[in-house]
């Protein structure tokens, strides 16, 4: 048994054959500066942040440039679109009327994380910066650190009390219920915000890049080249098919954590809902 | 058994575990998602509501399988 385990976990670098990364924390970590400013590394993923924020920042500048006429260019009425769907559909939606304060986060973190999940299938890039943890993990504690404030705003120090000791529930149940919501709000909330977008950009670009190698590789591999595109044209031909897939997760998860900021932002405002 | 073996044993036992953790989220998204749409189907003008309200129960149910993903990357 120990035998068979250690063979199939055996990989020789030699071979041209993709092994699994020695270390599973590179989907964590940064790594492989271009060029250092003083502490900051400058790599890859940062690039994609800097081109994320550009990309954002000039489609709203040229989207919304010409405001003032009386008739939107085609492209300024889609911006007005994606605008008015985070404004309406998402913040006044479920946060109701004073929703419109929140509506400028709620579109920044919509379209930053839109652009940056859909840089998992554009070409040449392939890489949704999204996929390490430090960006969905910065933008949960924003997220946390503004349904926090806003909770303890609105409601004063009752915010804290009423999460521990919540009187809608019979007496006997109170410790265990603030008990439950103290960690389900303060300590899972961001984290499973942060996670939600990571685990599924990981997967998504897991996946496509397995098949697409995989195909890839039996392509490229020795031998007969009917019995070679037999094996290699199906995986490649499923990678496609994911790659269709991935768009959907990408736009539906920058969905998701904007719709669940505005839900924990709308649960600070009314506690009591 | 080698420390070698050991680990990668390990390793297989977290992807039982990521895939035990995976069936109970798997049902519960089933009937999240199926009551909606027997609600927008009977309620068509109440469509947007269902619609979010079914984003944020799986969002809620999903939390578990995460939870299982992350214990994945960590044992």
């Amino acid at each position: 048994m120990d035998q068979l385990i250690l063979a199939a976990a055996e990989c020789d670098p030699a071979e041209e054959i993709i092994c699994a990364p020695e270390n599973v924390l590179e989907l964590f970590e940064f790594k492989e500066a271009l060029f250092s400013i003083g502490p900051f590394d400058f790599t890859r993923t940062v690039f994609l942040i800097f081109l994320a924020m550009s990309i954002v920042l000039f489609v709203m500048w040229w989207g919304l440039r010409d405001r003032g006429s009386l008739v939107p260019t085609k492209f300024g009425a889609a911006v007005e679109a994606l605008v008015n769907f985070v404004r309406n559909d998402i913040a006044i939606d479920i946060i109701g009327p004073e929703g419109v304060r929140y509506a400028p986060y709620l579109l920044t973190i919509f379209s930053f994380i839109l652009v940056g999940n859909l840089f998992e299938v554009t070409p040449f890039i392939n890489f949704p910066i999204t996929s390490r943890m430090a960006i969905p993990g910065f933008l949960a504690v924003v997220t946390w650190v503004i349904f926090v404030v806003v909770g303890f705003y609105k409601n004063g120090f009752s915010y804290l009390i009423d999460t521990v000791w919540p009187r809608s529930v019979p007496i006997a149940l109170r410790p265990l219920v603030g008990l439950i919501e103290l960690v389900s709000i303060f300590i899972l909330r961001p984290i499973t915000l942060a996670v939600r977008l990571f685990a599924n950009l990981v997967a998504g670009h897991l996946m496509l890049s397995l098949l697409l190698a995989s195909g890839w590789i039996f392509f490229t591999s020795v031998g007969d080249i009917g019995a070679r595109a037999l094996i290699g044209l199906p995986w490649f031909v499923f990678g496609l098919g994911i790659y269709v897939f991935e768009i959907v997760v990408a736009v539906l998860q920058a969905y998701i954590f904007t719709l669940l900021s505005a839900v924990y932002v709308q649960t600070s405002v009314h506690p009591e809902h | 058994m080698t420390p070698e073996a050991a680990d990668v044993l390990k390793g297989a036992i977290a992807l039982v575990g990521y895939g035990l953790a995976a069936v109970g989220p798997g049902i519960g998204i089933g009937i999240v998602v199926g009551n909606a749409i027997q609600a927008m189907v009977r309620q068509p003008e109440m469509a947007g509501m269902a619609r979010t309200n079914m984003f944020l129960g799986i969002a809620f149910t999903e939390a578990l399988a995460l939870i299982g993903f992350v214990l994945f990357f960590i044992a």
